[in-house]
């Protein structure tokens, strides 16, 4: 007759089982991520140029009075926000308005979501260099527009024309992903619900309205908080179609940290600029997930 | 129990040390870096003209003279400007490092070679010292202060000389307008601040000596040092002699309009020399002059230059007496030194190697400046108190060309260096 453990002991034994397996994951994941921010942190009191040779030395809040106390970082972290922001709506609306166009499976909406998603796979700096000689004042359309006797138009040679190209870019190399994620969210949408709202009478905005936005709220989400977080860290297309120029007019922070503090060493003001582009990150996720909570009891307490 | 505390105990430990040895462990040891017994590493620009196999031949007869191996290197980043720093940090530096130039944060990791004898006559030794310490030597100069121009396009704009004075200059653009050419080529990305200094240098430098130490001394604002530029730019912005659409062009753009012969004048560094004879036959013919200057002054006036192939040595090299020789050999020399000025754009006063036409010109100009003087940011005990002062330079020179008035830029440049003193 096989012993019995008693219950205790095994679920005892299962905790030990479920924590060793966890372990290696959370050691791994403070190592990588949660000690290096907290380094960064520190270092962002500090002024530092990195090497075993020099001893870094508090500052206290120095490195953040220099970034909010310079109009080039203050301009730098508006053209981040404007990136983040119009880039994230961008991206959604784009995403979500071909996912519902390719919802269905069949072989030319199969071809149509390879295309679309094509432009993810490209290396960000990639995709920076073909819009260059796409939009560049000697670019593919400015040629053809002069060659039809149009004038030319300044895409990457204005600020305001330069920085919306570069949104442009960034969303069209971007949304590939969150395709992905609403083409995933609309094949959970209840079918019965659907097909109620079809009997109901309701038409293409109606139900879109009452069952498929609805249904899709988790996606939503997480397709705003991740293209959001993707947005604020927009570096490499910077750095291959415009440069930050012209005249700093699509400098983001995570150009200037990449692109100029680290470069010149100044690790702790690099350190300071990190550490708000980490608070940005967060208060996005946070106000996405606040209002989606909100929303969500305001629905319960209709219902 | 009891035991069970002591598990939980011993794992909390664990998690709370375990990142922090991993941390270590990627981190990097304070010991020496260098490569192996009887070998140097050298970390090197890699282009497409100096590539592996130039270096790798050029420190050959170094390593059968010697017996030591050179291990050659390209940066792992970006840049060696990028990667030294990078590397220092990690503690995995390499032993030579060619292509930039020593900085306050650099300075202390590296060895001073004041007292070498044979770094003593090698080219610009005293203009790149700080303090009375010496850690570049190099091996010629690059040029900085030229302006290429379209011989055709001057013929056929009625042009006989070369401009010596600004008045000359922007008249001169004019007629190359009205010829049909883009009377000066521009372009975006680093260049435009580049050439912007490049043009002025001689002017600059001649209306005020060592203006960077002037900055540092408070005795002189950028922007005043700058605000003429500024307004001839402008001027010439406004007159559609610059095109304003070359904020957003690339350099390598703007190189192949001037090869193709679009545009009239093009300012750029010796290193252009390069690209030029790399282009083949062209359509025209090139001519080089030094850039005007100052109304009454005498020209041609000094010449902006760097140290062409600088080379410093590690402090924390394995091997640094093999380190020493190695940059020994590299600018002194006869045959190691022939083979780096014909490499890339770099030139040596009184030099007697073999040049082509465009490298003729050049070398004429170098020899007749009346001085070297230092650019950007400056070098050695020349330096502005500032860093990162080219990008920025770039970026308020482009806002010339989308409408900010010389004097806009000249505020912005003077605010952006008091809020980085």
């Amino acid at each position: 007759m096989a012993r019995t453990l008693p219950s205790k002991q095994r679920r005892r034994r299962s905790a030990g089982v479920s924590i060793s397996m966890v372990v290696p994951a959370v050691l791994i994941y403070a190592a990588l991520l949660v000690v290096p921010v907290i380094y960064a942190f520190y270092y962002s009191f500090t002024e530092y140029n990195g090497f075993p040779t020099r001893v870094p030395e508090f500052i206290g809040l120095e490195n953040y009075r220099t970034v909010f106390g310079s109009d080039d970082m203050t301009g730098t972290m508006v053209i981040t926000a404007v990136v983040a922001v119009v880039g994230a709506v961008a991206v959604n609306v784009a995403a979500l308005g071909l996912a519902l166009l390719l919802k269905r499976t069949d072989r030319f909406n199969t071809f149509g979501r390879v295309v679309m998603f094509y432009p993810h796979v490209l290396s960000a700096l990639v995709v920076g260099f073909l819009w260059q000689a796409i939009l560049g004042p000697q670019g593919v359309v400015n040629t053809m527009l002069e060659k039809v006797g149009t004038d030319s138009l300044p895409f990457l040679s204005d600020p305001d024309w330069a920085l919306w190209s570069m949104i442009l870019v960034i969303v069209w190399s971007l949304f590939g992903v969150q395709l992905i994620l609403y083409l995933a969210g609309l094949q959970a949408v209840p079918e019965d619900l659907l097909e109620a709202a079809k009997l109901d009478g309701a038409g293409r905005w109606q139900t879109f309205r009452a069952v498929t936005w609805p249904s899709l709220a988790s996606t939503v989400t997480v397709a705003v908080i991740t293209s959001g977080i993707s947005l604020l860290k927009t570096y490499d297309v910077v750095v291959s179609l415009t440069g930050g120029g012209p005249a700093g007019s699509t400098k983001t922070l995570a150009y200037t940290i990449l692109a100029v503090s680290f470069p010149q060493r100044d690790i702790g003001l690099a350190s300071a600029q990190a550490v708000l582009l980490i608070l940005a990150a967060a208060v996005l996720s946070l106000t996405v997930l606040f209002l989606r909570r909100r929303a969500e009891n305001d629905a319960e307490s209709i219902g | 129990m009891s035991a069970n505390r002591g598990s939980k105990a011993r794992g909390a430990a664990l998690a709370a040390v375990v990142p922090l040895l991993l941390l270590a462990a990627c981190s990097s040891g304070s010991g020496t870096s260098g490569g192996k017994d009887g070998e140097i590493r050298m970390m090197v620009n890699l282009t497409d003209n100096l590539d592996r196999a130039y270096w790798e031949k050029l420190v050959k007869p170094f390593e059968d003279e010697s017996g030591l191996k050179v291990k050659i290197e390209g940066p792992t980043g970006k840049s060696v400007a990028e990667s030294f720093p990078q590397q220092l940090a990690a503690g995995t530096a390499p032993d030579v490092i060619q292509s930039i130039f020593p900085d306050d944060d650099t300075a202390p990791e590296l060895v001073d070679l004041s007292g070498e004898a044979w770094a003593e006559g090698t080219p610009m030794f005293d203009a790149y010292a700080i303090g009375d310490t010496h850690f570049a030597v190099g091996v010629g100069t690059q040029t900085q202060s030229l302006v290429y121009y379209n011989k055709t396009a001057f013929e056929k704009a009625g042009i006989t000389t070369a401009p010596t004075t600004w008045k000359e200059m922007t008249a001169d653009l004019g007629k190359l307008k009205k010829a049909g050419y883009t009377p000066m080529q521009t372009a975006g990305d680093y260049q435009t601040g580049l050439q912007l200094q490049q043009i002025y240098h001689p002017t600059l430098n001649e209306l005020h000596p060592k203006w960077q130490s002037a900055v540092t001394n408070r005795k002189l604002t950028v922007g005043e040092a700058y605000e003429p530029a500024f307004q001839m730019y402008a001027d010439w912005i406004g007159s559609g002699y610059i095109a304003r659409s070359d904020a957003g062009l690339s350099p390598s753009q703007a190189d192949g309009n001037f090869i193709a012969g679009k545009a009239g004048l093009y300012t750029n560094g010796s290193w252009f020399a390069a690209t030029l004879a790399k282009a083949g036959k062209l359509p025209f013919e090139v001519g080089v002059f030094s850039p005007p200057v100052a109304d009454g002054k005498t020209y041609p006036g000094p010449q902006g230059a760097t140290m062409a192939n600088p080379y410093m040595v590690h402090k924390g090299a394995s091997d640094e007496a093999g380190a020493k020789q190695l940059v020994e050999f590299l600018v002194t020399d006869p045959a190691a030194v022939k083979a780096q000025l014909g490499s890339d754009g770099v030139f040596r006063q009184e030099s007697e190697v073999e040049q082509t036409g465009t490298d003729a010109l050049i070398q004429g100009i170098l020899d007749h400046a009346p001085a070297l003087v230092a650019v950007g940011e400056g070098q050695g005990n020349v330096r502005l108190p500032v860093a990162g002062f080219n990008p920025k330079f770039t970026e308020v020179a482009q806002s010339l060309y989308t409408g900010a008035s010389p004097a806009d830029a000249a505020k912005a440049i003077d605010q952006w260096t008091d809020e980085n003193r």
